[in-house]
């Protein structure tokens, strides 16, 4: 009996299934190719993965770049992010400062490609991925400061809550929408102002922002503070 | 700012300021024009332009009343049948007010115009719909309309010019409304630098480009708050009070001897520039 009814209230349920997941998922997922921005190809491959990402599990002690990677910190490049607007794109100086003493990739293809540049006297002309409008204004700093330094998180965690997780990449790709809902989305929370091991910057642990942070702690005994949230904070 | 923080918080970014329960802190930014010191040579609007952007619009169009000119210079001639009468001009810078209940804010229907902790009337450019409501509502007229995309306008930019534009300040595009901002990039970056070093923005940190640019040094623009700054000295000295529509010293019946004043008080805009009356008779 009701044997016809069998699919449809399948059906029907693994639709409300998969809606009040993706309802309860705090942040949207990105299925769309302009939210992801288009697919940028780079004069030189650059392998995040190899500098950035993890050493190999099963020989923590071998450094060698094809079994693992030899995790970098994402500042040693982008030296400029904990004390200015921009991140910045390291110098080719910067690259050939460690490959001239590297000779055992010396002649991969890759490499032998930066040395023309080094050799031209030019610099490698990278192109920008994270490319937010003109209206907006972004500081990488501010945001080192407050997960880096305040709140001690990892480098890689904090620099990935927008750029995704560059380590397992070659080329740099766009994970996050960086719409201004998906910005206001982290802005709205509440984030601790300090945790252990942090270092607290003066007085002003918290950006004064419309709503002031409570100077008490709440019942989890943390201080937390939202994000700035008027407009001009971020829209020039 | 999204939309359900917006509606959930309408009564906060709707309120009078300013109020008791949300003092500045520790910021307001606020200005005073000595008069008796400006000569009227513009060098304030030259740099605004530079500063912020701004295009020059050409003779035509300011004629059509089109001019945006964020700071402008306005003139007034005293006619008393004197011999040069060039030398009754007075003048005075006029921008905007910041106001602090900004009759601006509360007509614009997509909130594209609100308040700033630190007491400034801020535009956003991407929310604005063009409905020109607010500079209709704004009774010191000086909001600006784009009525042309001038960013494509080869008369205004052409190709070599666009190099000068200044990179931390928007170029506005048709249809949206601007105004003077108080050189809110430079505010930024000096608050961005003090938050690292743990401390608020020092006095003469930041200087807008009207007051980095005025030869007799007219304009001091600073922290309300900061007791050190010379704006908050110059406030208390003419005893202008930011949070009243009828100053104290204007209730006594002989007048005040002060020169400090602000235009359209008693319409309770509660605007953050203060004025200092010119007491020159005149330049000769």
């Amino acid at each position: 009996m009701y044997r016809f009814l069998r699919l449809p209230i399948l059906l029907v349920g693994l639709f409300m299934a998969v809606s009040s997941y993706a309802a309860n998922d705090p942040q949207p997922t990105l299925t769309t190719e302009d939210s992801l921005g288009p697919e940028i190809q780079q004069p030189i491959e650059f392998p995040h993965n190899r500098h950035a990402g993890l050493r190999n599990p099963n020989d923590p002690t071998n450094s060698d770049p094809l079994k693992g990677g030899m995790e970098i910190d994402c500042q040693y490049c982008h030296t400029y992010a904990r004390r200015s607007a921009v991140a910045g794109i390291p110098p080719l100086q910067k690259c050939i400062g460690c490959h001239q003493n590297i000779e055992s990739v010396r002649n991969k293809p890759r490499i032998v490609e930066l040395f023309k540049y080094w050799d031209a006297k030019k610099p490698v002309p990278w192109k920008k991925v994270h490319d937010l409008p003109d209206f907006v204004r972004f500081n990488h700093e501010r945001h080192i400061k407050r997960f880096v330094e305040q709140q001690n998180r990892p480098t890689q965690e904090a620099c990935g809550y927008c750029h995704g997780d560059v380590k397992s990449m070659t080329v740099a790709r766009r994970q996050k929408t960086l719409s201004m809902g998906w910005c206001a989305s982290c802005h709205e929370k509440a984030h601790p102002v300090t945790a252990a091991g942090g270092t607290p910057v003066g007085d002003q642990a918290y950006w004064y922002s419309f709503q002031k942070p409570a100077a008490k702690p709440d019942a989890s005994g943390v201080v937390k503070a939202q994000g700035p949230n008027d407009c001009w904070q971020c829209h020039k | 700012m999204s939309v359900s923080n917006l509606l959930e918080n309408w009564s906060q970014f709707r309120h009078t300021h300013p109020v008791d329960d949300k003092p500045h802190d520790p910021y307001k930014w606020a200005m005073s024009i000595d008069l008796d010191a400006c000569t009227g040579c513009n060098a304030c609007s030259i740099a605004c332009y530079a500063e912020n952007n701004i295009p020059v619009v050409g003779k035509e169009r300011f004629q059509h009343g089109q001019q945006m000119h964020w700071m402008r210079i306005e003139r007034y001639w005293d006619e008393d049948g004197r011999e040069f009468a060039d030398q009754g001009a007075q003048f005075l810078p006029m921008m905007c007010q910041q106001c602090e209940a900004a009759p601006c804010e509360t007509v614009c229907p997509v909130a594209a115009t609100n308040h700033t902790a630190d007491g400034l009337n801020s535009q956003v450019y991407n929310r604005c719909v063009g409905s020109r409501y607010c500079s209709a509502n704004c009774p010191f007229k000086v909001r600006y309309f784009n009525w042309y995309d001038y960013p494509t306008d080869d008369a205004v930019w052409p190709a070599e010019m666009s190099q000068q534009l200044n990179p931390d300040v928007t170029v506005r595009s048709k249809g949206v409304m601007e105004k003077c901002t108080f050189c809110v990039q430079r505010l930024t970056a000096a608050k961005s630098v003090a938050k690292s070093e743990g401390r608020i923005v020092r006095e003469g940190e930041v200087q807008t480009a009207c007051q980095q640019s005025c030869p007799t040094g007219a304009i001091s623009f600073g922290n309300l708050v900061n007791p050190e700054s010379r704006v908050h000295k110059q406030w208390q000295a003419q005893q202008v009070e930011i949070d009243k529509d009828k100053q104290t010293k204007d209730e006594k019946e002989e007048g005040s001897e002060l020169r400090g004043y602000r235009i359209f008080e008693d319409m309770r805009p509660y605007p953050s520039v203060m004025y200092l009356e010119r007491v020159r008779e005149s330049a000769v």
